[in-house]
């Protein structure tokens, strides 16, 4: 794979997450901005760095979940790791313009 | 991470019963305000009142926030709770009791059998005391919240210490004050020390949580705790010892700046929240803490006295209590159930099938409508009962007490929808 063949399936991977509902907020992790980067290394393995709305989220074990099922639901033999990180924090500047709208901003 | 420990969280056979015992009984409170009928207006220590207070404290507010805090513990204290057999063996005998002693109250058996079913309460209340200090020891983290909570825990073992002796003076008569000085020092200790630093530790954690608000100054929950803290324990400590009217005003203003402290946490959690738009179980939540400043305002009438008649006196004191049970305490549990029960429930049916197949959110395992209209009903409840107390009018208060029976329905259906909610016509994702 080359380096643009890579960054189409990185683009096409974030847009299968768009099927990843945070389900308290009810807006899908990536235009909610919970994705800050995909990785794709070519050969199977996907990485993600992501956050969630709040550190206390009791939801986010079963968001990660829902995000590698996800994947693995369309590339069965692919490896998804998840990084979750807290910096920097989580803030509205990271919705999308369809998040905004859903939240009211 | 705070808050990724849903692996810790306890079995929901130990969390659901308390939801399911918790809203029959605000259905049964709802029955026994309407048969208590004219006794509302005879003085706030009539045995009908006595009863109906204990069932909502105990058997309403208590066992829902028995189930929840079984649930949070581990989101807050970062740790499984101590006991899982306890917890449950815990929820019969407080189940057992709070009947026992309501029923005692009810038919005003005070030599008989209040002192058994108290002793039972204390008992169980006791082993709930013990579950919490043991899970709290267990965990590493010990941040604001997690002090609000455990402070609240003691402060509930020494509201049932004295409600105990009470009904053993009923019984073997050794107090040498009338009863009714150590009636008000157990209703407030339950009240503020219980209920309210409570709802403290767990709204500071969970309204910005889902109000989605950031950067707030958690500063002032350490002003509002140690300032109610210190305010009720002196309060206990001048009743006690020195009835002194001044230190009274003194101690009533601490607690107050402490309650404040905390209102001005939300409010600037609701101004700087990223979800605009508060959904039903929001609305019941800010709505219960802008009540918070009504027994503030009532308790202020109460402090400089008016010289009120006995029987106005009574009726401001029942008022009082009303607007810090159904005002503030009862609106904001009707509101976290619908933003707790859903989530609880859905991770117990979906957890294992999130990513698999198409789940429903957790908002729609209950009927929007139903809590709609149980919450216009409840503000007509919360409207026309005050008014019927002050005018005397007991028509005025059965419109406010069947309003309260509609709501209590409203709510056990949509619980039981909840709790029932059946994994059904799954299409893959």
């Amino acid at each position: 794979m080359d380096k643009q063949e890579i960054a189409q399936f990185e683009i096409n991977a974030l847009e299968l997450l768009k099927n990843v509902m945070d389900p308290e907020i009810e807006i899908n992790v990536v235009d909610l901005g919970l994705i800050y980067e995909l990785y794709y290394d070519g050969d199977k393995k996907i990485n993600i760095v992501m956050t969630f709305s709040t550190p206390s989220c009791p939801l986010g074990e079963t968001i990660k979940t829902n995000i590698k099922e996800t994947i693995k639901q369309k590339y069965p033999d692919f490896t998804v790791t998840i990084d979750v990180v807290f910096h920097p924090q989580w803030n509205t500047s990271m919705v999308s313009e369809e998040g905004k709208r859903i939240l009211g901003l | 991470m705070n808050g990724l420990q849903t692996n810790n969280a306890p079995d929901s056979s130990v969390v659901i019963p308390h939801f399911v015992f918790g809203a029959i009984n605000f259905f049964v409170l709802a029955i026994m305000i309407i048969l208590a009928n004219t006794n509302l207006f005879e003085a706030y220590f009539n045995n009908k009142l006595i009863a109906i207070t204990h069932m909502a404290v105990l058997g309403w507010a208590t066992m829902i926030v028995f189930g929840s805090l079984y649930q949070l513990i581990p989101v807050v204290f970062e740790t499984s709770l101590y006991s899982e057999k306890l917890a449950k063996f815990t929820f019969w005998i407080s189940a057992i009791s709070v009947l026992f002693l309501t029923y005692s109250f009810w038919v005003g058996a005070f030599s008989t059998l209040l002192v058994y079913a108290a002793l039972l309460m204390f008992f169980s209340l006791l082993l709930f005391v013990i579950n919490v200090v043991l899970s709290y020891k267990k965990s590493e983290l010990k941040n604001t919240s997690s002090k609000f909570i455990i402070v609240a825990i003691l402060w509930l073992a020494t509201t049932e210490l004295v409600g105990t002796i009470i009904a053993l003076n009923f019984k073997f008569n050794f107090l040498t004050v009338i009863h009714l000085h150590y009636l008000k020092i157990h209703a407030t200790l339950g009240l503020i020390g219980w209920f309210l630093m409570l709802i403290i530790g767990v709204g500071s954690t969970l309204l910005p949580m889902f109000l989605i608000s950031h950067n707030l100054k958690y500063k002032k929950l350490d002003y509002s705790f140690y300032m109610i803290n210190a305010g009720l324990l002196g309060l206990v400590i001048n009743w006690l010892f020195f009835k002194n009217s001044l230190f009274t005003i003194v101690f009533w203003t601490i607690i107050v700046a402490g309650i404040l402290f905390f209102v001005s946490f939300i409010y600037e959690s609701y101004k700087k929240r990223i979800r605009k738009k508060l959904d039903i179980g929001m609305q019941y939540s800010m709505l219960a803490i802008l009540n918070i400043l009504l027994p503030i305002l009532i308790s202020l009438v109460l402090l400089i006295g008016f010289n009120f008649k006995f029987e106005l006196l009574s009726r401001v004191v029942i008022l009082y209590g009303f607007s810090i049970v159904f005002g503030f305490i009862t609106t904001l549990i009707l509101g976290q159930t619908y933003k707790t029960l859903p989530f609880i429930i859905w991770l117990k049916k979906y957890k294992s099938l999130v990513g698999k197949v198409k789940t429903p959110l957790p908002r729609e395992l209950y009927s929007k409508q139903i809590a709609t209209i149980q919450f216009y009903l409840y503000l007509l409840f919360l409207v026309v009962v005050p008014i019927g107390f002050l005018l005397k009018n007991n028509s005025i208060i059965k419109v406010g007490s069947f309003s309260l029976l509609a709501v209590s329905i409203l709510y056990n259906i949509n619980v039981l929808k909840i709790i029932f909610h059946k994994v059904k016509n799954i299409e893959n994702g």
